[in-house]
């Protein structure tokens, strides 16, 4: 089981939120909007491997 | 057993971590939620394994149907995967779409009991006939 995974999601979204806040107060909303949409597409990538490897896992398991 | 105390020891940390991250990022906890589960449900999924492979080992001794157990695992599969979404849904405030899954998955799974039921219904045709 690989718990790295989980710590790099929380690590990335940590530093986005913080980014976030810090262009928010800045007065840059567009570029902290866009450094939000950025770290959540990154992270759903991530994710969305696993969640793929779960699901072929699933199927073959299960004869779907 | 190790994997175990891994996952129950990940598990807690990311409920810790969610907590954190949902204050200013409440799309990163969601996601992270999921990630979460995903993993712990790889894990699952891979102790089921030898499982599956017992009870398929069952039915051939037993004789039955290869239909019948395919049909049941068919149905623990979906169960499964629709179960941990529609609480995912439920966590990050979508209990509507959970709803809507939820149905979906109970749709599904009547849909693949057809032939089972049919075959039950022949059944009892054929012991009301002898009546």
């Amino acid at each position: 089981m690989e718990i790295d995974l989980i710590f790099k999601i929380a690590a990335i979204g940590i530093i986005v939120s913080i980014l976030n806040q810090v262009l928010s107060r800045s007065g840059r909303e567009e570029q902290a909007t866009m450094t939000t949409l950025i770290g959540l597409v990154v992270v759903l990538m991530m994710v969305a491997q696993k969640i793929s490897e779960l699901f072929e896992l699933v199927k073959n398991l299960f004869n779907f | 057993m190790e994997t175990f105390v891994k996952a129950a020891a990940a598990v807690l940390i990311a409920v810790v971590l969610v907590t954190v991250l949902s204050k200013n990022s409440k799309d990163m906890a969601v996601v992270l939620g999921i990630c979460v589960c995903t993993m712990v449900l790889l894990a699952a999924v891979s102790f089921i394994s030898p499982v599956v492979q017992f009870v398929q080992r069952l039915q051939e001794l037993g004789g039955l149907d290869n239909t019948l157990v395919t049909i049941l695992l068919k149905a623990v599969g979906v169960g499964l995967i629709s179960e941990v979404a529609v609480l995912i849904c439920g966590d990050s405030g979508n209990q509507g779409m959970g709803k809507a899954l939820e149905y979906l998955a109970s749709g599904v799974i009547l849909y693949l009991s057809i032939p089972l039921l049919t075959e039950l219904l022949e059944l009892m045709q054929t012991i009301l006939g002898e009546i």
